[in-house]
């Protein structure tokens, strides 16, 4: 470039200054600096210096340099051009550190971006020890937590380390390796320490030839995130378990509650019967003997009802209980459902209406009597007493049978048609619910189907719930 | 004996009761609603109410509160165990007295025949002197006699002890007593009150409270008895 420039400007050197060659010259040098490096420079200096002097300097084409203030020039030239050469060759040596460090800040914030991302501790474990060993162009990395007294390894990635390499990491079991001091080799194994809050709470075991060890900067900020990381999942897990447990709290001291609650009621009227038969023993006459022995039978049914309800009910909610699901038809799940409340002197006031067509559902018939019953016992208490009690079915257009219990009873506020089935809703606090409700919606969700208030036909309430259609009718 | 109305949504324990008072010769009204009861109470003129405070239609509490606006009938609240607080709001409305479910008929039948006699010798002082059992109350003098005797009473136990007596037979909770006998300021203080409890029992020698009786977690009553 510079013979090319010098053989671009020789026609012209009659007319060009010593100066201005000179700078015209250094302009390559510049150039070979900025894309070469020093060496160029270097290379770039000598060839000006060169040509400057054998073809611009007189006496031209020798390398001698005649008059002093030509031997300034050359001087200027060359003072100039090492100087440019060094200027540039250390704003180069800084735009390379700068693109590193940029790199470097990509790596990390890519890390951390996939540490929030994760959720889960298995995926979290595995998204370090992989990250780890892709920034920095290990063999293997892996990752060893506490457990107990020891450390345990929960995640590798790449080759994995053999038991002597993981054993020399974590030899110290009570104390992991140097899990305060960073970053330590020991025989071919980097380990670094994650430490927060002051706290060590694993360690990264890594082999390879990558650029690990001069990254020791760069790792130490991997282990920062990664430890924050790792304690964020950590205390998450912790939350999460909390917050089940509470739950579980929750719900058991609603169940206790409403148990309690609902078993007093029968409770009472069976007390009060047979206190009365006891201590008004000499008075009390046959029809009434009579009446208060099929309330006391009545009651302890239902109480009956009530504890293998329960039961069920917490079965299924610890997944204990499947479902004997089979095909039936709706019009013996009513029936059956009468009978398991038969003692009920309240019945003549259902009736029963559906399509003759009306195909069969497949459902576990044991819960879903259960479910009529509950609705039909409950109708039967709120509504008045000469008012009828509706059974009805009829398939729904989106492929399910509907099965819908309606009095004509004081019906169900709307802000109340939700909590309601709630275990926790108190009959007590007015209006009605109990937990008969929520063992309904139970045993109803558990077939996959829904139960609802439906109260836009009318006055009164009308419970309805879906059941799945069986296969072998879903056609006619 | 007496005409009893029940209010109660749930038939069985209706029927059960029927017959069991039926028995111990009383005349029994029911009513299975809120509103039902209500009308009851004016058209039938029941001796005393046995209300159940879970009501399809209306709140046992709202049930209370308005019979107690034109009637001093009075009530006995039927409620299950663990809802405290809902008795004491009960008795604080007006109610006389409560059962908890389940009851034996003994029982709900002393507490009737209890809230009835207190109805009709109500403790309202007859000039400045009241007489609650074998208790006699000069109220000018803040001076309590048994048999013609004395007893030494501070003005704060007179005040309880009479505050007690004025509403003979009757549960009253313990912000109620705390209210009228320590000022309005006072209300959650239900500790000072047994302490003075404690001190009356032993000045009246009834050690095991039978005549100033107990409700845990509710209140005291004093007992004609």
């Amino acid at each position: 470039m510079v013979i090319g420039l010098g053989a671009a400007m020789f026609p012209l050197r009659g007319h060009l200054s010593i100066a201005t060659t000179a700078l015209i010259l250094v302009i390559p040098v510049v150039i070979a600096v900025a894309i070469g490096g020093v060496v160029a420079g270097v290379v770039a200096t000598a060839a000006g210096f060169l040509v400057y002097d054998f073809i611009f300097i007189p006496p031209y084409n020798t390398l001698y340099v005649g008059a002093a203030e030509n031997w300034v020039a050359l001087g200027v030239y060359v003072i100039v051009t090492i100087v440019i050469a060094q200027v540039v060759a250390r704003m180069n040596a800084a735009r390379r550190e700068a693109r590193l460090r940029v790199a470097e800040v990509r790596r990390l914030f890519d890390l951390s971006e996939l540490l929030v991302r994760e959720s889960s501790m298995p995926d979290l474990l595995t998204t370090i020890v992989e990250t780890v060993r892709r920034a920095f162009d290990l063999d293997s990395a892996a990752l060893l937590l506490p457990v107990g007294e020891g450390l345990e390894l929960v995640a590798t990635s790449g080759a994995p380390l053999s038991e002597l390499e993981l054993h020399q990491v974590s030899v110290d079991r009570a104390v992991p390796v140097s899990l305060e001091a960073g970053v330590v080799r020991r025989g071919g194994i980097q380990a670094v320490a994650l430490v927060a809050s002051g706290r060590g709470i694993g360690l990264l075991a890594l082999r390879g030839s990558g650029g690990a060890s001069k990254d020791t900067e760069l790792l130490r900020a991997f282990a920062n995130h990664l430890a924050l990381a790792l304690e964020r999942a950590e205390l998450g897990e912790y939350a999460v378990r909390a917050q089940l447990l509470e739950e579980v709290d929750r719900l058991r001291r609603s169940l206790l509650g409403a148990v309690s609650h609902d078993l007093r009621t029968p409770l009472a009227t069976i007390k009060v019967s047979a206190s009365t038969l006891v201590e008004s023993s000499a008075k009390v006459t046959g029809p009434d003997i009579r009446k208060l022995g099929e309330l006391i039978v009545g009651q302890a049914d239902r109480l009956e009802r009530l504890v293998s309800n329960v039961l069920d009910m917490t079965r299924i909610q610890s997944g204990a209980l499947e479902l004997r699901r089979q095909p039936t038809a709706v019009a013996d799940l009513v029936d059956e459902a009468l009978s398991v409340l038969g003692s009920l002197a309240e019945l003549e006031r259902v009736q029963w209406q559906a399509p003759a067509d009306l195909p069969l559902v497949d459902v576990d018939h044991v819960l879903i009597c259960q479910v009529l019953a509950n609705l039909i016992d409950n109708a039967t208490r709120y509504a008045p007493g000469d008012t009828q009690v509706t059974i009805s079915a009829r398939r729904s257009q989106d492929g399910a049978v509907e099965v819908a219990v309606a009095d004509r009873g004081p019906g169900v506020p709307a802000n109340e048609r939700t909590s309601i089935f709630q275990m926790f809703n108190r009959r007590e606090a007015g209006g009605r619910g109990g937990l008969g409700l929520a063992i309904a919606q139970v045993f109803v969700e558990a077939h996959g189907q829904r139960i609802w208030i439906d109260e836009s036909d009318g006055p009164g309430a009308r419970f309805v719930f879906t059941l799945p259609l069986a296969d072998a009718s879903a056609g006619t | 004996m007496a005409r009893v109305l029940v209010i109660d949504d749930d038939r069985a324990l209706l029927q059960a009761l029927r017959v069991g008072l039926t028995l111990r010769g009383h005349e029994v009204i029911v009513a299975v609603a809120g509103e039902e009861g209500l009308s009851k109470v004016a058209l039938e003129d029941p001796e005393i109410v046995i209300l159940d405070l879970g009501l399809p239609d209306l709140d046992g509490l709202e049930v209370c509160h308005r019979i107690r606006q034109w009637s001093e009938v009075p009530i006995i609240v039927l409620s299950a165990i663990g809802l405290e607080s809902r008795k004491v709001a009960a008795l604080d409305g007006g109610a006389n007295d409560y059962v908890t479910k389940p009851f034996g008929m003994a029982e709900l039948e002393a507490r009737i025949r209890t809230a009835i006699r207190d109805h009709r010798s109500d403790g309202t002082p007859k000039g400045d002197q009241l007489v609650v059992g074998e208790l006699e109350f000069d109220l000018v003098h803040h001076q309590v006699m048994r048999e013609g005797k004395p007893i030494e009473l501070t003005a704060r136990e007179f005040d309880l002890l009479a505050y007690l007596a004025r509403h003979v037979g009757k549960v009253c909770t313990h912000q109620m007593i705390l209210e009228h006998v320590w000022g309005p300021e006072y209300g959650t203080e239900a500790e000072y009150l047994r302490v003075y409890v404690y001190r009356l029992r032993r000045k009246l020698g009834d050690v095991g409270g039978h005549q100033l009786r107990t409700s845990p977690g509710i209140g005291y009553s004093l007992s004609a008895d």
